[in-house]
């Protein structure tokens, strides 16, 4: 599902990641996990095609991101979803708009956007929360939130970066929670998070990430 | 069918949230428009008082004092056998005096004093209507003047030359300054829609990270700039229209006896103007649009 070959990047002088391998294959559940500055994010902003290798090669889904024009991107992205670190939530619109946002530029039908939304909502917990505003809601509201639009569309791939990033221990078994029943409905996901605790006693696949060199991965 | 209005809606919502800026950018295009539409409306109808008054062909032939009636019959016979032309009438010096002294009044005191009459005869001609396009006045002046006893023809052509010359350069003008006002149209509509781009410019990205087309984030924008451009014309138009009906109320008497009739610009106009305006205002926002920022 995906796969890197040799894959650099570097920013400036700084290099980010340092001629990596990784295969990860379909309904795959991940943990990409580093220091601070490992090149965690670096890595799935380059799976996602938000970032462009130095060197190497990039699939998705036999898809070659070096080959792909703009637009074929866009309709790729539509399978792939992002929970990113900071949410990106938009504060002037409600739960409900931020998460049915996804579908609608898949070009779905109003009513079935309202249907998906309300049922993607209710499976983390916000039902009652549609109407609220992202900034009045708590961090793991917020980030529940991000989840939400992140599997709407049912994506192949769900990428989270740092999603339990300061949440407190109960909110953040919750949240895995969360993420295995995503796994569970047959979804290829990638965590990224720099928390041992959350790999305590975890047997999914963790690959090590270490000044972008990997130096683990436990496949 | 959802999309359509999707794109409509974040459309209008686009300018529910920049209200400001798009009433102050329409009050100028709005504004540019009207000087177009107005310079648009003055000249048609300065061309269309100069096509009517040019059609009628007419000529004053003036003859020499002392002509003898010999020579007048043979005058006479070949303005007779012109084409289309009929001698309206024929004025006397006496009758010249007469008319001038009736048009000065009061003033006409002076003319007691004179001597002698200075005024010449002269034959007043008129041509066909229907036949003025194959008559060449220049060439019948030459030959009439050509004729013993006559002093000078003068015809209405003269003129009309001359002002369809000053025509031409005011068109130029017109031409000039209304290039100028299109541009400062399309450059208003780019910077609203820059502004209202910039304003958005979280949820673009947002939209982007979810897998929008360019597309699919572009037409909102698009068809804001060409709202834009079809508000601007149609309240352009309507400002002119009632612009014009207080001006025409009062009837000009510029030149001659009969009231000039002044029109509203002809539907056709209309419908350039407004179309201009929405053309101006997609190009406005097509530029607007043209640099996306990649995510
Ligand atoms: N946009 C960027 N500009 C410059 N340097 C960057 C950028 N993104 C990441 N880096 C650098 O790349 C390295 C890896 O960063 P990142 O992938 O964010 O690490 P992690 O997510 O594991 O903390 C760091 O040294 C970081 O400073
Ligand atoms: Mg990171």
């Amino acid at each position: 599902m995906i796969q890197l070959f040799h894959v650099s990047k570097n920013f400036g002088p700084s290099i980010a990641l340092n001629t990596i391998d990784i295969k990860i294959a379909k309904g795959e559940f991940v943990f990409v996990t580093g220091p601070s500055g490992a090149g965690k994010t670096t890595l799935l902003r380059l799976i996602f095609g938000a970032e462009k290798p130095a060197t190497g090669h990039i699939l998705i889904n036999a898809i070659n991101l070096n080959r792909i024009s703009r637009s074929k991107l866009d309709l790729l992205r539509r399978k792939i979803g992002f929970v990113f670190q900071d949410f990106k939530l938009l504060p002037k619109k409600t739960v409900f708009e931020n998460v049915a946002i996804a579908l609608e530029v898949t070009g779905f039908r109003p009513k079935v956007v309202k249907k998906k939304t309300h049922q993607t909502l209710r499976l983390v917990g916000l039902a009652e929360k549609e109407k609220a505003y992202p900034l009045s809601l708590s961090g793991g509201e917020q980030q529940r939130v991000a989840i939400a639009r992140a599997i709407v569309k049912d994506p192949l791939i769900l990428l989270a970066d740092e999603p339990t990033g300061n949440l407190d221990p109960d909110l953040t078994r919750e949240i895995m929670t969360l993420f295995k029943n995503i796994h569970q409905r047959g979804t290829t996901v990638v965590i990224a998070t720099h928390s041992r605790q959350l790999l305590e006693g975890t047997d999914c696949r963790t690959i090590v990430l270490n000044q972008g060199n990997i130096s683990g991965d436990t496949r | 069918m959802g999309l359509r209005f999707y794109f409509l809606r974040q459309a209008l919502l686009n300018m529910k949230r920049n209200v400001t800026v798009h009433i102050l950018s329409l009050g100028t295009i709005v504004a540019s428009l009207l000087i177009l539409g107005a310079f648009l409306l003055l000249f048609g109808n300065l061309s269309n008082w100069l096509r009517q008054w040019g059609t009628a062909l007419s000529m004053s032939v003036y003859l020499k004092d002392g002509t003898s009636a010999y020579k007048r019959d043979k005058i006479d016979s070949f303005i007779r056998g012109l084409p289309g032309a009929q001698i309206r009438r024929f004025i006397s010096k006496e009758d010249a005096m007469n008319e001038l002294k009736a048009a000065l009044r009061e003033e006409a005191g002076f003319l007691e004093r004179l001597t002698h009459n200075p005024l010449p005869a002269s034959y007043e001609v008129v041509f066909e209507a229907s036949r003025t396009e194959e008559i060449d006045p220049e060439k019948i002046k030459q030959q009439l003047e050509a004729l013993d006893g006559v002093e000078e023809v003068q015809h209405n052509r003269q003129w009309l030359k001359r002002l369809e010359g000053v025509l031409d350069v005011v068109s130029l003008i017109g031409y000039i300054i209304g290039g100028l006002l299109c541009l400062c149209v399309v450059f208003i509509v780019t910077n609203t829609i820059k502004l209202t781009i910039y304003s958005r410019r979280d949820e673009i990205e947002i939209l982007k990270l979810v897998g929008a087309t360019d597309w699919f984030i572009k037409l909102p924008f698009l068809l804001e700039g060409m709202m834009q451009g079809i508000l601007g014309g149609g309240l352009a138009i309507l400002a002119l229209f009632l612009g014009y009906l207080a001006f025409s109320a009062k009837k000009i008497y510029l030149i001659g006896p009969a009231p000039l009739e002044f029109v509203f610009l002809p539907v056709g106009y209309v419908a350039i103007v407004f179309f201009l305006s929405t053309v101006l205002g997609i190009i406005g926002s097509f530029i607007a649009i043209g640099r996306f920022f990649d995510v």
